[in-house]
């Protein structure tokens, strides 16, 4: 049987696992409310959660972003086995003041935190919208970046028998079918099942092309003939991008809103802490291994630049495939791994997105019947807006990475900072959030999106801080002198 | 009581070992990176790769032992209805 046809068999068995899936989570919800649907009655155990947390946490970005970035970057993209790692450090700052508090109250989406550690203070209201607003447009650039890698790897696996456009819309609309039967369960079930194929696919990629280079050193030689800019230790700017980063992708990535709604659905801390302990070995297992797989491609091919060069992963899938049968049916399962990789992360963003979108946007209340339906029709006219965004990939799927990134780590006072002082109020917070936004943003927009290799991101992160604290201080002094004068 | 004071020890040689990784791993991500070389430098291979990624993924597999045994000493409690910034 030639690659099409088997890719094309083996993507139509996946999908109907996936239904089947779908309906037995649906028959094993509890009830119809949100905590069911968004949170699986918060009831993950460590092995679930571990897996869905892994799933969730590589992508379309991670399986097809990181090798063309590796390409493009060479050996100085090891950065991101860091910094993917710095994502499981820097949750040590949330997740212990988070947890307990989310467990008690009983919280379902991102925007409860803020509503509790907040209250009714000045400001409060206002900050919880700045923060749903901001997770909100990160959360479509995501969606955007798993609808674009849905079509070429979907495409890509089927020879181009069911083609780009086909990919994107059909594998959107099965997501949505799915995320919207069996909520959060079927999600968390698919992740696992979709975590197990991607290891798997992935560490058959890389032994092939270890072995048949000849070993990491005659790969390693072969980029430095290549490309020897690539071997060489990077410059300043570089560098500072380098660290840039790690804070970027490490503190932005633990305000993401699925992760944070992991937290929440854990059956037990206990259950939430072993999950990331476990968690903190899968960048050398993934995302070493994704960077490895874009460097060899060096030596495989010649110069692909832009979005060109976010096609590595599958152009090497498709040479592994011609080099004999067993190697058809290997890339062919590496094809649907990445393809299950890129939908669990899809599914889990179109879940948050709900959440988010009728509770702490609109501020439906949660007891309310509708709120979970009105989540999933909003969430769906996001998907469609994405899908057709979609259908004409304009940006890199490292670019987008870090124009979300740069969005998201605004929100990071309110988590982190709020989580660890109890000083933080909330107007000087939202004031932070719309002056970092607004330089982050500004910055892109002129063209200024590093300066000296650091993010616009970072630096606008400290302008943000500096308000919040400088401005939490000011009101405490205020209302020191109110009470002295008193 | 002596079993009170125990436990409250045990968590405080937990609470000291878990910040002791947290310093390790910050010093870890500072070797990782190359400042101390010269930019541009061609460098030698070690184990298969550049001595200078090497040196980042040693420390990189330093992060994950750390970070993993912080996570496995930390405790999160499931029953804290304020949730006081400490």
């Amino acid at each position: 049987m030639s690659f099409e046809w088997l890719g094309l068999g083996a993507l139509g068995l996946y999908l109907v696992g996936l239904f089947a899936v779908a309906r037995i989570a649906r028959r094993a919800r509890r009830d119809e409310t949100a905590a069911d649907h968004f949170l699986a009655a918060r009831d993950l155990g460590v092995f679930v959660l571990f897996l869905t947390l892994y799933a969730t946490a590589y992508s379309g970005n991670s399986l097809l972003g990181y090798p063309g970035e590796a390409y493009r970057r060479g050996f100085s993209f090891i950065m991101a086995t860091g910094f993917m790692m710095s994502i499981i450090v820097c949750f040590h700052a949330l997740v212990p003041v988070l947890r307990p508090v989310a467990s008690a109250n009983g919280f379902v989406t991102p925007g409860d935190w803020i509503r509790h550690r907040f209250g009714r203070e000045p400001g409060g209201r206002a900050l919880l919208l700045g923060v749903a607003v901001l997770m909100t447009i990160a959360l479509a650039n995501f969606l955007l970046a798993q609808l674009t890698a849905m079509g070429h790897v979907s495409s890509q696996v089927t020879g181009g028998l069911v083609p780009f456009w086909l990919g994107v819309v059909g594998l959107a609309a099965v997501i949505l079918y799915y995320e919207t039967l069996g909520g959060m369960r079927a999600v968390a079930w698919t992740d696992a099942a979709q975590a197990i194929l991607m290891l798997l696919g992935l560490a058959a990629l890389l032994w092939w092309l270890l072995t048949s280079a000849g070993g990491m050193e005659a790969v390693t030689r072969e980029i430095a003939a290549v490309r020897p800019d690539a071997v060489r230790v990077p410059d300043r700017t570089e560098q500072a991008n380098w660290i840039s980063t790690i804070v970027l992708l490490g503190l932005a990535s633990v305000v993401y809103p699925q992760a944070i709604q992991r937290i929440y659905a854990a059956r037990s801390g206990r259950a939430l802490s072993r999950s990331l302990a476990l968690m903190s070995f899968m960048p050398l297992a993934t995302t070493l291994v994704v960077t490895l797989i874009g460097l060899a491609a060096i030596g495989h091919f010649g110069n692909l630049e832009g979005v060109e060069a976010d096609m590595v992963m599958p152009r090497l899938l498709g040479s592994w495939a011609e080099a004999g049968p067993v190697s058809t049916i290997f890339a062919v399962v590496v094809f649907i791994g990445a393809l299950a990789a890129i939908m669990s992360t899809a599914d889990s963003v179109l879940l948050s997105l709900g959440s988010m979108l009728s509770e702490d946007l609109l501020d439906r209340p949660r007891s309310a019947d509708s709120t979970a339906a009105t989540g999933k029709w909003l969430a769906a006219v996001v998907l469609l807006g994405m899908v057709a965004l979609a259908l004409g990939p304009r940006f890199t799927l490292w670019h987008l990475i870090e124009l979300k990134m740069e969005l998201l780590i605004q929100c990071v006072p309110a988590f982190l900072l709020a989580a660890r002082w109890s000083g933080l109020r909330a107007r000087p917070a939202f004031f932070g959030l719309v002056a970092g936004t607004a330089i982050a943003i500004g910055g892109v927009w002129l063209g200024f999106e590093r300066v000296g290799g650091i993010h616009m991101g970072v630096l606008s992160l400290l302008v943000n801080l500096c308000i919040a604290v400088a401005g939490s201080l000011a009101v405490r002094r205020g209302l020191e002198s109110q009470q002295a004068s008193s | 009581m002596e079993g009170g004071s125990a436990d409250r020890a045990g968590m405080t040689r937990r609470r000291r070992a878990r910040r002791l990784l947290l310093s390790v791993i910050g010093l870890l991500y500072v070797i990782s990176i190359p400042w101390y070389r010269e930019p541009g430098a061609s460098p030698e291979i070690w184990f298969g790769f550049p001595d200078w990624v090497a040196v980042a993924l040693a420390c990189y597999v330093g992060v994950a032992v750390c970070n993993a045994t912080a996570w496995w000493l930390t405790e999160v409690r499931d029953d804290d209805p304020d949730g006081a910034p400490r």
